[in-house]
């Protein structure tokens, strides 16, 4: 999907100091909760295949997904304001939201789950939120990506304005910088859910060997109804799913995006709409959906307008004070930049957090010590199966979904046809499928070291198809005329105008599909398939194995394994790949 | 008031500007600038782009602090947002998401109003500027001259003494930019608002003649006061009228010394032959089609005559007859532009000659020696674009060093000397071999 994907050309900092003591702190924490859990865990959810519970499991999952999507806006608004507004904060949150756009966070559900459960071994509450952490981690960063660059993008000559007119801070945020955030923020809370069913069912569905933490929820449901061979809860399991998502996508998401497209800055055609490629095409949905849209938005603007009404209500007119514009802003300011200033202050930030690191790593370090030179292999190992399956993964999706994305994308019928389609399967939370799935590979012959990676593929490739899709409706019409009259064959077609047109939002189809494949390696190397533990080499199949035994060093080692190699990856091959795509094929706006 | 002179509205006392630029560089923009803004005048800061006017205005509105100096209102030093200025921007600053009548009412908000004064005030405001009938409608339906209509009446509505207004009328085209500027000074003549003075910047000298009750003209690099005049000529102003017509005449005098000077200061030949040039930020496809141009009008224009009738600013024409005439292209008597002998060879050409002579000019400026030299230092006969811009920023300190070298590039990409690789960031001797 079309996230908003950020990639620095930066030195290291500050920023990166505390990103490295967050991780260390965090491996560090998850493992030693962990290492408290006992294996005893008393509540025992009864889950019911009636089709009657469906109702409450949908409602129990939404509600997750909307409290964890409540906590990424809460925090996007608090922290994307203050990286766009403080140079200092800026430096430190930037490479936090940069990591964790970057690590696969599912790796840390396994630790996550023991841990929590350790804190709570009496109730739900430890798995309950651990579902909420992970999704929330799972959808947060392309929302303060996108809202800090929004914020960064409002014109000077509007900051002017408003600073003329002698606007406050807050009332500058109401009336300027967060309309001027709408618009991407919307879209990208619709991509945040959109991906937050994959976190939502896997955590609801966490098994570990054979133990069993699953809460009631649509994902619970799907994974009892699977293991009991029940084809009919299978598919009433599926449907609801699906009638969820386009529920929440119809009636709530897109008449919000569309709603938000009235704040745009048509005029100065900005980065914030620019987040959104193709936007308004890929939203001209069917009729239904029109209607449907054209309605809530008319509630929204009726909304929007009482409430403006409802902000000039008569006060007390106070003019000689009142005239008199606050004009504090700058100051404030400052005083905020004092830390910009003060090298004295800076070399000791930089100091203290430097030794923090230090304790950290050493805590770290003490973890991972036990570590055997066998098990370092294993890992080793594990990782290097792990990349090839996701590489493979790519490259399968890419060979038939770019072709298919371009030649749906150059015929707006089409694109009518699929486009929702294609919307709803990369929303869609794959591994509800994976047990079938894994029947059809199993009945083909087929080993689980493939099947993993086709696992992986049968969520990714959608990311894939969606952005090939966008980018090959943005294709100018005018190159496409040319290159008729020119007579040019289709090779030529191709190689010279598609590919490279399609090429940035390519790019961005694979950065999130690999994000998606190595976050799906956990449960697609080491799942649960008819009572027996299926598993095979990889990353994935250690660290869920490790859990499951209690190798909590083990645990550390995979993790540590795990983010290094993925944000190695990140800044050595995708930034390279997205400047050039950035640089060279990225049509003028 | 005790004395019989009043206190000044606003003063900018010594004022300095630097600003530091991405690349590091620290650029001047202003220095030691002295404003003094009195009750019912219209003040106009007349120059051209990269002359710190616009930064003045902001100076004085409290948006920028300055580097160095004073910001004094109503004789007391603040170094906060000035709260007597209603600003007007050029690209009129309007939140596309707003009716016209929130936009106006925008200027009201933090004056805690009832909605029925709100209400009031906002048509009073719509009245004043013409905008009866069009209170529902949003700007993107709007013309630019009606957007900017929008914009002073957030200005007037906020009932502020002052009115800086900063490039108004550029953005508009020549019709709506005279209609409206009468309006503004009908605005101010009638008194039926709360402005008592007006600043305005332009690079418009017309503009300039016909509004401004005084007349700061500002030069560039960095920009400074040249000279101020003061104008009394009655409103409303006839532009035909002889008086306008020699004031007009002064300060495009003034502005042409400025950038072509007829006398060029004396230097030692010693020095002479080091001093590097610096490039009119001008593509080379202008200076050519000025050419054209003056071959066409018989071999002389007059800068801005010529300005006038390509509706073009004339300093922009200025500059490029500054960079002809670095070229040897050009003869520059006053504002007048003439073609050389070689200019008219070169113009009447065909592509091959006019690079070849192009060749032979661009390589007897110092800058493109110096830069050769230092390419036919390195091996592989090519450098950075960054190694570029440091010499660059060495060679000629006062001014953005990247502007600077993008012109440079482009000319020389023309004359064939030296080639850019984009792909690279390279900067090579282009051999004439490929």
């Amino acid at each position: 999907m079309i996230k908003t994907l950020h990639f620095p050309v930066r030195k290291l900092q500050i920023g990166d100091l505390v990103v490295l003591i967050l991780v260390g702190f965090t491996i560090y924490a998850v493992i030693t909760t962990a290492q408290r859990w006992k294996g005893v865990y008393q509540p025992d959810v009864v889950i019911s295949l009636s089709r009657s519970a469906l109702p409450l499991y949908a409602l129990f999952s939404v509600s997750r997904a909307i409290l964890a999507y409540g906590l990424s806006l809460v925090f996007t608004l608090i922290f994307g304001y203050a990286a766009a507004k403080n140079r200092f904060a800026e430096r430190i949150i930037m490479p936090i939201l940069d990591i964790g756009q970057s690590i696969p966070v599912l790796g840390f559900l396994p630790g996550l789950v023991l841990g929590l459960v350790a804190v709570f071994p009496k109730s739900n509450v430890g798995i309950e939120l651990a579902c909420v952490i992970m999704i929330f981690t799972g959808q947060v960063w392309n929302m303060a990506f996108s809202y800090i660059s929004s914020l960064k993008a409002v014109p000077v000559q509007l900051h002017e304005m408003t600073d003329n007119i002698g606007l406050g801070k807050f009332q500058k945020l109401l009336k300027l910088e967060l309309p001027c955030a709408a618009t991407g923020l919307a879209w990208n809370s619709l991509m945040s859910m959109a991906g937050g069913w994959f976190f939502l069912t896997i955590c609801e569905a966490f098994t570990l060997g054979e133990k069993n933490f699953r809460v009631p929820g649509l994902g619970s449901y799907m994974a009892l109804a699977i293991e009991k061979n029940d084809s009919h809860a299978m598919i009433a399991g599926v449907l609801t799913m699906a009638f969820v998502i386009i529920f929440m996508d119809f009636v709530i998401w897109r008449p919000i995006v569309s709603w938000t497209g009235k704040f745009r800055l048509t005029e100065t055609l900005e980065t914030g709409a620019a987040n959104i490629p193709s936007m308004s095409l890929l939203l001209r949905g069917s009729k239904v959906f029109q209607a449907v849209s054209s309605a809530i938005s008319d509630l929204l603007n009726g909304i929007g307008r009482s409430r403006t009404n409802r902000l000039s209500l008569p006060n007390a007119v106070e003019s000689s004070s009142a005239k008199k514009p606050r004009v504090k802003t700058r100051r404030m300011f400052r005083v905020a930049n004092i830390f910009d200033q003060s090298k004295i202050l800076r070399s000791l930030i930089v100091g203290a957090l430097g030794l923090i690191c230090f304790v950290v790593i050493g805590k770290v370090f003490v973890l991972v010590e036990p570590v055997r030179w066998v098990d370092w292999e294993r890992i080793f190992v594990g990782t290097t199966f792990t990349f090839l399956r996701v590489v493979s993964a790519l490259i399968i999706a890419s060979v038939w979904s770019i072709p298919a994305g371009i030649v749906i994308g150059l015929s707006p019928k089409l694109t009518r046809l699929f486009q929702p389609l294609i919307q709803l399967g990369a929303s869609f939370p794959a591994p509800m499928l994976y047990p079938i799935a894994l029947t059809v590979f199993t009945t083909l012959g087929i080993g689980l070291g493939i099947s993993s990676s086709l696992l992986m593929l049968l969520g990714v490739q959608w990311y894939i198809l969606f952005n090939v899709l966008a980018g090959a409706i943005g294709i100018s019409n005018d190159l496409r005329e040319s290159f008729h009259l020119m007579g040019l064959s289709r090779k030529t077609k191709w190689l010279k105008l598609y590919l490279p047109s399609v090429f940035p939002f390519l790019v961005t189809g694979w950065v999130t599909a690999a994000g998606g494949a190595w976050n799906a390696s956990i449960i697609a190397e080491y799942l649960q398939y008819r009572g027996s533990t299926l598993h095979t080499v990889g990353l994935g199949a250690l660290i869920s194995e490790s859990t499951s035994s209690g190798n909590f060093h083990t645990l550390a080692a995979c993790l540590i394994a795990m983010v290094v190699t993925v944000v190695s990856i990140n800044r050595v091959v995708w930034s390279r790949v997205y400047q050039l795509a950035e640089k060279r094929y990225r049509f003028e706006r | 008031m005790t004395n019989n002179t009043p206190t000044p509205l606003i003063q900018l006392k010594a004022v300095h500007q630097s600003f530091v630029l991405s690349s590091g560089q620290k650029i001047k923009v202003l220095k030691n600038i002295d404003i003094t803004l009195m009750p019912n005048e219209i003040l106009t800061l007349l120059g051209p782009s990269g002359s710190g006017k616009s930064t003045c205005l902001r100076i004085m509105a409290g948006l920028q602090i300055p580097t160095e100096g004073k910001m004094l209102r109503n004789g007391n030093p603040l170094d906060e947002v000035n709260p007597d200025i209603a600003m007007v921007f050029q690209n009129f600053a309007l939140l596309p998401w707003l009716k016209v009548s929130d936009n106006i009412a925008l200027g009201l908000e933090t004056l805690k109003l009832s909605a029925a004064d709100v209400t009031e005030k906002v048509k009073q405001a719509i009245d004043l500027v013409g905008l009866e009938g069009f209170e529902e409608a949003y700007p993107r339906e709007l013309s630019g001259g009606m957007k900017q209509r929008v914009g002073i009446a957030r200005a007037i509505v906020m009932e502020r003494p002052i009115l800086c207004l900063d490039e108004p009328f550029s953005a508009l085209d020549v019709l709506t930019a005279e209609v409206l500027r009468k309006e503004v000074l009908n605005l101010w003549i009638s008194k039926k608002t709360s402005i008592q003075s007006i600043v305005l910047v332009t690079h418009n000298i017309l503009e300039a003649v016909s509004l401004g009750s005084r007349i700061l003209v500002m030069g560039t690099n960095p920009g400074q006061i040249r000279l101020e005049i003061k104008n009394d000529i009655v409103y409303p102003r006839d532009e035909k009228s002889g008086t306008f017509k020699e004031l007009v005449d002064n300060i495009h005098d003034v502005i042409t010394q400025a950038i072509i000077p007829d006398t060029p200061h004396w230097v030692p030949p010693a020095l002479a032959a080091s001093a590097v040039e610096s490039l009119p930020p001008i593509p080379i496809n202008e200076v050519i089609g000025l050419l054209e141009v003056i071959e066409i009008q018989g071999g002389r224009i007059d800068a801005f005559a010529l300005a006038h009738t390509l509706r073009r600013d004339s300093v922009q024409i200025l500059l490029m007859a500054k960079a002809a005439e670095l070229l040897d292209l050009v003869d520059t008597p006053k504002s007048g532009v003439v073609l050389t002998d070689l200019g008219k060879r070169f113009i009447r050409g065909d592509v091959n000659l006019r690079k070849q002579i192009l060749h032979e000019q661009l390589g007897q400026l110092q800058i493109v020696k110096l830069l050769k030299q230092k390419l036919e230092g390195e091996e592989s006969l090519s450098m950075r674009k960054e190694t570029a811009n440091l010499l660059i920023q060495e060679w000629l300190p006062n001014e953005p060093a990247t502007q600077a070298l993008d012109t440079l590039i482009q000319w020389t990409r023309y004359g064939e000397l030296f080639g850019y690789n984009a792909d690279t960031d390279t900067i090579y001797l282009d051999r004439g071999d490929g």
